[in-house]
């Protein structure tokens, strides 16, 4: 019998994450790419990529489970979960190096959560933004734009800051936008700008954890979570140090493929290990 | 404004509404296999009197209600039908947005909007408005409806309902609003029509329990959006017909217990939905839990079962004692949170969970509806030192959140889900 394999695909709003992992759980590789206007026809593209690549045979990718923003237009998936229930199931895993994850913030590319563990590793609480990107990836990006940098210049030059961060006042994009503006029209440093604007997504980000209380070991992941600044300045807000893991971008992912392998497992099918 | 204008604007909102309620019928209707047959009278309730614009069964005379609180046994013994005009549609939020700012509730601004456009199946008959003084919004509106040109009654209520200077208050309240409606109507209150009026509205409750009794049952016989169309159909239909109506739904889903069909799984969560009304077309969140695999198995809102709980009781059949035993029923059960102490809704939400066998609650606040709003915390309190886990959503009528909202919805339920099979698996090993 050959080997099984399982898929964890995030379709998130800015990028689509794949994790394939083996039968022992072990993560065998992984893959982003942008996410584009196409969801599915991109997602099906990265995921023979990463087939062809890992020279991985279709046939034994054994289960596959969607999550994200655009999980239920990929058809082929075998399973549907809420990137929430993802999200925490893979922290609670690539945080157990470190001790148990109690408390995860993600920011993504449209909204940021804060999730509250159990004992069991199982969804508590949690809690989202509403309707406003304010606080989340397109935040970032937006600032960027505006600040002629790329988004992952942020983090440096964020830690290059030499004065006091200056502050943004507006959380929405749309206001914060025109703040930093005249910001740079009054002759501000572009790097204090940008230690301002992240403080501000921090100071926003934990004021959402608070409502469902704030525990040790704080896991914190998704896309800006590779941006040091924004990890430093959350770290400051949050009062404590945050586990980032190597590669917060695909936490979620892992979540869906060890889903994927339960799930296959609660179905009746057999592995080697 | 040009006669021409406004005709052209009622015709637009009359199809903006029709869209609306047809795409939420749609919903209710198709999404789910299993409806029972005789939601079929519901169901056309609803499709007459949003989509076609036509008031079902006959009426001479509408006295509108915004509240509860506003005793229909009275109305009806005036020989007036009661309408509950609060309205869920989006459409008419957003025509109702000039009259109040936009942080405030969906449904005060729903509900001006639609008597604003006067449009309502019920417009011609539709002699006055009773607005309780319970939130500030509705309190304001009240003068704003005046303003429109409504006859509009205002009955006052007390902020406390525990003391005995309430109950007095809120009983002569009550009894001018009797002399009131004799005085709109020229018909006098008897002691015959008012019995014959308790009477009938105590049949429909009775049946509502019956109705909500077969929730509690571990079978999930009918969907929550169900119970939210019957309860809809409830604020503009006759009476008995309604009953009627309900009465053979009960027997089907008896029918449905004796034979072991259910609409969803044994291991489905069990949800009880409190806060904010839910009112047809506005049923997104409602819709979207079951959507994700959930039932609602119960609710504490004033668009169902608080308005169709307690019947009136009183001893001696005069009518000295018959209003203030109307106005008992309508002052000491009331769990609305715009009184200032409300420990009555905990106690109430307490034992449905234990009764109708929940795993979780989901809170559902119109943005802006401070009562709701502020009391969620003592509720996400108290439910938890029950072990019971909420679900705080904050939303409005307008349908842009609905991918927001299905992430967190399917969240609560994976996470209802995770935690019952802990459970289980805790007690085998």
């Amino acid at each position: 019998m050959s080997v099984k394999y399982f898929a964890g695909i995030d379709i998130g709003s800015t990028a689509i994450k794949i994790v394939l992992i083996d039968e022992a759980g072990n993560i065998v590789a992984h893959q982003t790419s942008p996410t584009g206007s196409q969801f599915h026809k991109n997602t099906l593209d990265s995921f023979h990529a990463l087939l062809e690549r890992t020279g991985t045979n279709k046939n034994n990718v054994a289960y596959i489970t969607a999550t994200g923003y655009g999980r239920k237009l990929f058809k082929e998936a075998d399973e549907f979960v809420s990137e929430i229930t993802a999200n925490a199931a893979g922290a609670r895993i690539i945080g157990k190096d470190c001790g148990t994850v109690r408390t995860i913030i993600n920011i993504g590319g449209q909204d940021s959560k804060a999730i509250m563990l159990d004992d069991d590793g199982h969804v508590r609480n949690f809690a989202m933004n509403d309707k406003c990107a304010a606080g989340t990836g397109r935040f970032l990006e937006m600032t960027a734009r505006n600040l002629g940098v790329k988004v992952d210049e942020l983090g440096d030059l964020h830690l290059n800051a030499k004065g006091v961060p200056l502050t943004i006042n507006s959380t929405c994009t749309v206001f914060a936008e025109s703040e930093i503006i005249s910001l740079l029209a009054s002759g501000h440093e572009r790097e204090e700008i940008i230690a301002g604007v992240q403080y501000s997504i921090a100071k926003r980000i934990v004021r959402l954890a608070k409502r469902i209380g704030i525990e040790d070991m704080v896991f914190f992941d998704g896309g800006p979570a590779m941006n040091k600044g924004l990890v430093a300045a959350m770290e400051d807000e949050l009062l404590r140090n945050v586990i980032v893991p190597e590669i917060p971008q695909i936490t979620t992912a892992i979540g869906a493929a060890l889903i994927a392998k339960e799930a296959f497992l609660a179905e009746g099918g057999k592995v080697h290990a | 404004m040009k006669i021409e204008r406004v005709e052209r604007i009622k015709k637009t909102t009359a199809v903006h509404l029709a869209m609306e309620a047809k795409e939420a019928l749609k919903k209710i209707t198709e999404d789910f296999p299993d409806n029972p047959d005789t939601m079929g009278y519901f169901y056309s309730l609803l499709h007459k009197f949003y989509i076609q614009g036509e008031m079902p069964n006959d009426c001479s005379e509408v006295i509108g209600t915004m509240c509860i609180q506003v005793p229909e046994e009275l109305i009806y013994a005036s020989g007036a039908r009661p309408v509950r005009i609060c309205s869920g549609s989006y459409v008419y939020d957003q025509t109702g947005a000039e009259f109040m700012h936009a942080k405030s509730c969906s449904l005060v601004k729903a509900t001006l909007g639609m008597l604003n456009i006067k449009n309502m199946p019920f417009k011609d008959s539709l002699s006055a408005i009773v607005v309780a003084t319970t939130c500030d919004q509705k309190k304001k509106a009240a003068s704003m409806l005046e303003d429109i040109g409504y006859k509009t009654y205002v009955l006052e209520m007390p902020s406390i309902k525990d003391s005995e200077e309430a109950r007095v208050y809120w009983q002569s309240s009550v009894k001018n609003f009797a002399a009131a409606l004799e005085d709109m109507s020229g018909n006098r209150i008897t002691k015959k029509g008012l019995s014959e009026a308790v009477m009938k509205a105590n049949r429909a409750r009775a049946e509502f329990r019956r109705f909500n009794n077969l929730r509690k049952g571990a079978h999930n016989l009918i969907y929550g959006k169900d119970a939210f169309v019957v309860a809809n159909g409830y604020f503009f239909d006759k009476i008995e017909h309604w009953t009627d109506a309900l009465a053979k739904l009960n027997a089907e889903l008896e029918q449905r217990e004796a034979k072991g069909v259910c609409v969803a799984n044994k291991h489905a969560p069990r949800i009880l939905f409190t806060g904010s009304p839910a009112i047809f077309p506005n049923l997104k969140l409602p819709l979207l839990i079951e959507q994700s695999g959930g039932v609602i198995v119960a609710d504490e809102m004033c668009s169902s079962s608080r308005l169709l709980y307690d019947p009136i009781s009183f001893d001696e059949g005069n009518l000295y004692d018959m209003i203030p035993a109307v106005a008992d029923r309508y002052l000491k059960p009331c769990t609305c949170p715009c009184f200032v102490k409300n420990d009555d809704r905990k106690r109430k939400l307490k034992e449905m969970a234990k009764e109708f066998g929940v795993d979780g609650v989901v809170y559902q606040a119109f943005s802006g509806c401070n009562p709701y709003e502020m009391e969620h915390k003592a509720i996400a309190k108290m439910l938890e030192t029950e072990g019971v886990p909420m679900l705080y959503i904050e939303t409005d009528y307008s349908p842009e959140d609905t991918g927001q909202l299905s992430t967190r919805v399917e969240a609560f339920m994976e996470s209802i889900k995770n935690r019952k099979r802990s459970k289980l698996q805790r007690g085998i090993s």
